[in-house]
């Protein structure tokens, strides 16, 4: 096994899943919104990036839009795409509450997942958009995967940041104090509804940033790569690093994605070998799963440590 | 009269919808959450009958039967082991572990099933053309079940001890205790019930559908449209979801292309919840 590679690997697509992971603890953690649909935004943003940056249709090409913008241009457009969608989204969903908002982002994922599928005046169809643009292709003696590496988890570490000194702020204390008891929290004057909103919309926004990431990354913009799978790896993520602690988040994220890539990266001898062993990862990450969401381990540590400071 | 054929596909597609939220819905106002993992129990049911049918070489109704039955064990020994002893960490909890029940159950059935299409080994459809509707005898026996599921549910859920049981836990979990209702077999008769119509429902997708792994958890979509629709609510609305769902998507494929049936399904959701939250029921009352 390569592992220099495989950490490589794990530290590009983690930090780029684990800006998408911070994103839902805000939503979730703080402001109580149990958000399934997560990968749309992702995808909304990979796709801007695509459209934004790709030459104009020729040839056999089903896209009806490529506006050959500089990879910077794409940049900001996936953020904006992502904005975008959750407003559109936000706009229906965010009246409701708990598992009916949960049914609610995971449908409209579903909707627009099909929707990229089957309108192919977006990206190709199912074929999706390939060979898109990366920002420089000469980094001298430098190799481009660690560029990439490196860019990736300067997006995980600027939003962390970013996310950090939001909560806090006054700001951050007024979704703890909303979280914690609506009622109350309203009856001290708090916008409730705008700020669950505002905090949705925010929270959008670096998702966006990661889908573009991990558009130039892949060169690849393809339904197949978005579809609810990625939701459900984002939330196994969350739950592995605990909900509060927003560096646990980080690693559960990093954790499970290097578990993934080791068992994909498993020199196997036959075919059936290597679909059962994508069947087992299945198996063990749901495992894990229900395992974490039991015994709740980190939360545990976390406590223990508290109780001792 | 082709919008009519639709019309009576969509139909169809209404029926097999019903089978397979009603066990959903059932688990979702008795045990009071919503199980991801139930789409799954469809392919437990489905490639269960699959390999009895065509590997054991069983008849159809033999192996059908007995895959109903492995179906409702498999769904009340994942409640005990699973479910239950988290229950009191609320529905959320309940619903992400339900997601990584799904991905166990999933991952199973590929390693042992595999890749690739499987077919039962019955008969090829016999169609029927009354007034120029293709129908077929497959669909008809889909419909026929539909019916029978319901009417014997609504029955059982009225005039059975157990049936009231379920349905007084579903109002009111603490009350229906303090009644004297024993809480635990009832959350048992619920669990078998569910998973069995679970498995009931796979039967039908083997019968009528190109059988491959990833199909039973395609379901889950078009269940939650159904269920959201629903507002979660009666068995009733249940039936009129379903039937709203399976017409809607199979109607719209005459004027759009055929790939938007699932996001006519979640139109019809949104559409519905931007002007009533709760759902077709309008409360959440049982």
């Amino acid at each position: 096994m390569n592992w220099p590679q495989l950490i490589i690997t794990v530290i590009t697509i983690g930090s780029i899943l684990g800006v998408v992971t911070l994103a839902l603890n805000l939503q979730y953690a703080r402001g109580g919104m149990i958000n399934f649909g997560i990968v749309a935004y992702f995808a909304a943003g990979a796709y801007a990036y695509a459209i934004a940056t790709q030459p104009a249709p020729q040839g056999l090409d089903q896209y009806s839009f490529g506006f050959d913008w500089p990879w910077w241009a794409g940049f900001v457009a996936a953020g904006f795409a992502a904005l975008v969608f959750a407003v559109v989204t936000g706009w229906p969903t965010l009246r409701l509450r708990g598992e009916y908002l949960a049914l609610t982002t995971f449908a409209f994922a579903e909707v627009f997942h099909s929707f990229l599928i089957n309108e192919r005046r977006i990206g190709n169809g199912t074929v999706g958009l390939s060979n898109l643009e990366r920002p420089v292709s000469d980094w001298g003696p430098i190799e481009e995967k660690y560029v990439f590496a490196a860019a990736a988890a300067l997006l995980l570490l600027v939003t962390l940041i970013a996310f950090r000194r939001l909560l806090n702020s006054p700001y951050g204390r007024a979704l703890d104090a909303i979280r914690d008891d609506e009622i109350a929290a309203a009856a001290v004057a708090k916008p409730v509804a705008d700020m669950r909103r505002q905090v949705f919309l925010i929270s959008a926004v670096p998702v966006g940033f990661a889908g573009a990431l991990y558009a130039m990354f892949t060169t690849l913009a393809q339904p197949s790569l978005f579809t609810a799978e990625v939701t459900f790896v984002v939330w196994i993520a969350l739950v592995l690093g605990g909900e509060r602690p927003i560096y646990g988040v980080v690693l559960g994220t990093l954790g499970l994605v290097f578990f993934e890539e080791v068992v994909r990266a498993w020199p196997f001898e036959t075919v059936r070998s290597a679909q059962i062993a994508a069947s087992v990862e299945h198996v063990v990450t749901g495992l894990l799963f229900i395992a974490v969401l039991r015994l709740r381990p980190f939360d545990r540590i976390s406590e223990q440590l508290k109780a001792r400071a | 009269m082709l919008f009519l054929q639709f019309l009576v596909t969509g139909i169809v597609t209404g029926c097999f919808l019903i089978l397979a939220t009603i066990g959903f819905s059932l688990t979702r106002r008795v045990e009071g959450f919503l199980n991801i993992a139930h789409a799954e129990l469809l392919g437990v049911g489905a490639f269960a009958t699959w390999w009895f049918n065509a590997s054991r070489g069983w008849h159809i109704i033999a192996a059908a039967a007995i895959a109903v039955v492995i179906t409702a064990l498999v769904g009340l020994g994942i409640a005990r082991a699973i479910y239950d002893p988290i229950r009191v960490r609320g529905p959320a909890v309940l619903l992400i572990t339900s997601v990584g029940v799904a991905f166990v159950i999933g991952g199973v059935i590929d390693a042992l099933i595999g890749t690739g299409i499987r077919t039962l080994d019955i008969g090829l459809a016999t169609s029927y053309e009354p007034f120029g509707i293709r129908i077929t005898n497959y669909q008809l026996l889909v419909v026929a079940l539909a019916a029978l599921v319901s009417v014997s549910l609504a029955l059982f859920l009225n005039r059975t001890r157990t049936g009231l049981a379920i349905r007084a836990m579903a109002v009111n979990p603490e009350l229906a205790a303090s009644r004297g209702i024993d809480v635990r077999s009832t959350s048992r008769a619920t669990w078998l019930l569910s998973s069995g119509l679970a498995g009931l429902a796979g039967v039908m997708l083997a019968v009528i559908a190109t059988l491959t792994t990833d199909l039973p958890f395609a379901q889950i979509l078009v269940i939650l449209a159904v269920a959201i629709l629903a507002g979660l609510g009666s068995l009733y609305t249940v039936i009129a979801s379903g039937l709203i769902i399976g017409v809607a998507m199979d109607v719209s494929v005459y004027w759009i292309p055929a790939g938007y049936r699932p996001l006519v399904a979640f139109a019809v959701v949104i559409i519905v919840l931007l002007f009533r939250p709760e759902g077709l029921a309008g409360t959440r009352a049982a």
